[in-house]
């Protein structure tokens, strides 16, 4: 026994020593001017992603230049999901929160500034974009993937149209409504209808935001939580008029089914998917590469044709030449984008207070 | 599995005494330091994944928010007890969840139980074969088979197209899905085979020779049933019983599946606050009322149902 523990002990030391002599040979040493061509590279980098962006079709340049990286995903349900999953501890290089739940990740210390320089594509993502990711005037976050979120409809439900977010709480369609299952989303819409500052609801206005919820809760038919869901029940005509992201006008539009996309008077909702890289990752100049590659045209492309997203890479956006997608997007009204409303920031305090009215909606009498 | 009837205990050959049985045994071993080792990877297993995640649970609902590490000292708090007081909705959802938990509980048992009886005194050679293709829905996902219902109650659903095919109705019955009705249909569909087994396993324990005692005083099937069969199975029952109604008080997968926006259960309202909200705490205490409310039930049940006198 006594042996092989000092055996074991002997075996450690020198592992150790040979660490240490490898590191103190390495460490000194500049850079290699040139590095190793792409196919070459070696390497594992983990991304924490939502379902259906795991498909390689997203990262197709990244597994062209790159083909010898190993790529592993790991699925989170909600920006909560990902978030919690984030501060447990998760070891994923790489995570891809929305907006509304980035400065979490800053305030908490969980994400890596990102060195632009190193990005190929970063001169192709407009400044407003850019500055979707940037904290404290640091690039902490590239944007990548961005949609509207609007009033979906049957136009042979609703011949007449809609015009107005208020149309999720008309009784005319009770039963076939379908609202998102999320609390901020909730608040959205009711500040974007009554034209509260969503960026400083009150007490009184969120007790008045339940209400409104509460009341809406009979005649809404289901809430969903994810757009396959949402999609099956407005083609088999079970639902009329949804909240909705525009991935599902497009699915839909796609399908034959008879749909339109509603310009409400209050204005659209728009969000912005971004990517961060984990603080303290091994794999950052890999994490590097990877996103720059997320970047390029390739990916941006099927982002935009499969998944029915805008891209934060202009030159994939003005080349766009289908016309459902230009319907999609609205690429010919020049105004949407003055007509739009961008998703706020939370703070933890709104997050919290804006979730557990939500809760209380669904547990309401 | 092996659910044949196997001999029990009092089958063992009777003659042999307790010292006889240990010097014996064949286990080469000290009966108790035999048991240690056995228990012990189990104990471990349980430590690790259940005893203690459940203490950190209650350690965490009682931190005031998720903000700062994980795991550090913090100063215990009750505010999101005293913030979960003032909610009367939230217990009233919670005291739903049991009633509808309690319905599907006793709906399960009793409809299990003449599938068990089927299976214990008329399966013959079939026992097995037809105990595997009650148990083969389980080898499918429970998403799927969920998601099978929706298929058989959605307003273009089996139900509605038939209904509609023989003209007893004109428009489709849009009442079937995405209520709390659902959901409690759904769920004793899931658990009738679960319910099974535990009161299959009871009836299987029944001595022939009882049965055969007392037709021979003249007792007919009916009497046999309610003095021999149902009360010797009834401990099975109360197994099936509580299997059912534990999970079912937490269940949220089919009320987010078939329950609409009116069919929450209390389970959805602490996944909401692990999954949506990120407020782990409140979630936290959210489910720590919910363990204490069911383990007080079940106290109170077997109480009343003096489960060990029934095993004796």
């Amino acid at each position: 026994m006594e042996t092989k523990l000092s055996m074991f002990f002997v075996t450690r030391c020198l592992a150790l020593v040979l660490a240490l002599a490898l590191t103190a040979c390495g460490a000194p040493a500049p850079a290699p001017a040139t590095e190793a061509p792409p196919a070459e590279l070696t390497g594992s980098l983990t991304v924490l992603d939502w379902a259906g962006y795991d498909a390689e079709d997203f990262w197709t340049d990244f597994k062209n230049t790159y083909p010898n990286v190993n790529v592993n995903f790991e699925i989170g349900a909600s920006d909560a999901d990902i978030y919690g999953k984030m501060k447990a501890g998760d070891q994923a290089d790489i995570f891809h929160p929305y907006t509304g739940w980035l400065q979490f990740y800053v305030e908490e210390g969980l994400v890596e500034e990102i060195d632009t320089s190193k990005l190929t594509n970063w001169d192709k993502v407009p400044e407003n974009f850019k500055e979707i990711g940037q904290f404290n005037s640091k690039q902490y976050f590239i944007p990548w993937d961005w949609g509207f979120t609007s009033i979906l409809y049957r136009t042979d439900r609703v011949p007449e149209g809609i015009d107005s977010w208020s149309a999720l709480m008309d009784p005319r369609f009770a039963g076939h409504l379908s609202m998102w299952d999320d609390g901020p989303g909730a608040v959205t819409v009711s500040s974007y209808i009554h034209e509260y500052d969503e960026t400083a609801i009150t007490e009184d206005q969120l007790a008045a935001i339940k209400e409104e919820w509460i009341a809406q809760r009979s005649l809404n038919l289901f809430y969903w939580a994810g757009e396959p869901e949402l999609v099956d029940a407005m083609k088999s005509g079970d639902i009329w008029v949804a909240y909705a992201w525009q991935g599902a006008y497009a699915l839909l539009l796609g399908e034959g089914v008879p749909v339109a996309y509603a310009n409400p008077k209050e204005g659209r909702n728009s969000w912005v998917g971004v990517y961060g890289i984990r603080k303290g990752t091994e794999n950052y100049e890999l994490a590097l590469k990877f996103l720059d590659s997320k970047l390029a045209e390739a990916t941006g492309n099927n982002v935009v044709n499969l998944f029915y997203y805008g891209h934060s890479n202009q030159d994939v956006m003005t080349g766009i030449t289908d016309e459902t997608l230009k319907q999609a997007f609205s690429i010919d009204d020049p105004a949407i984008l003055e007509k739009t409303n961008f998703t706020p920031n939370l703070t933890a305090e709104q997050r919290d207070a804006w979730t557990a009215m939500w809760a209380e909606v669904k547990a309401a009498p | 599995m092996t659910f044949a009837p196997t001999p029990s205990l009092p089958h063992s050959p009777p003659k042999m005494g307790e010292g006889e049985r240990r010097a014996g045994g064949g286990w080469g071993l000290d009966h108790r330091a035999t048991f240690r080792w056995l228990i012990f990877p189990p104990f471990v297993w349980l430590g690790l994944f259940l005893i203690a995640p459940l203490l950190l649970m209650a350690a965490f609902s009682f931190r005031s928010d998720l903000r700062g590490d994980l795991l550090q000292v913090w100063t215990p708090t009750l505010a999101q007890y005293a913030r979960l007081a003032e909610v009367g909705s939230y217990w009233r959802l919670l005291g739903i969840s049991a009633l509808m938990a309690l319905g599907v509980a006793v709906a399960a048992a009793i409809l299990a139980y003449p599938l068990a009886y089927f299976l214990a005194f008329h399966g013959g050679a079939a026992t097995g074969l037809y105990l595997v293709l009650l148990l083969v829905p389980f080898w499918t996902s429970y998403l799927l088979r969920v998601m099978a219902w929706k298929l058989m109650l959605g307003t273009e659903g089996v139900i509605n197209s038939f209904l509609q095919y023989i003209h007893l109705i004109e428009e489709p019955l849009p009442a079937l899905l995405y209520n709390r009705t659902a959901v409690i249909i759904t769920l004793i569909y899931v658990w009738i085979p679960f319910a099974m087994l535990p009161i299959l396993a009871a009836l299987q324990r029944i001595e022939w020779s009882l049965f055969e005692a007392a037709a021979d005083l003249g007792a007919r099937p009916f009497h046999q049933f309610t003095r021999i069969t149902l009360p010797l199975s009834l401990p099975g029952v109360f197994a099936a019983f509580f299997m059912v109604f534990i999970p079912t008080v937490g269940e949220y997968v089919t009320p987010i599946l078939v329950g609409g926006s009116s069919g929450s259960m209390y389970g959805n309202i602490i996944q909401d606050f692990f999954t949506k909200a990120a407020n782990w705490p409140l979630g936290s205490a959210l489910s720590m009322i919910m363990l204490l409310a069911t383990l007080l039930f079940v106290f109170i049940a077997i109480r009343l149902i003096n489960l060990r006198e029934l095993l004796e």
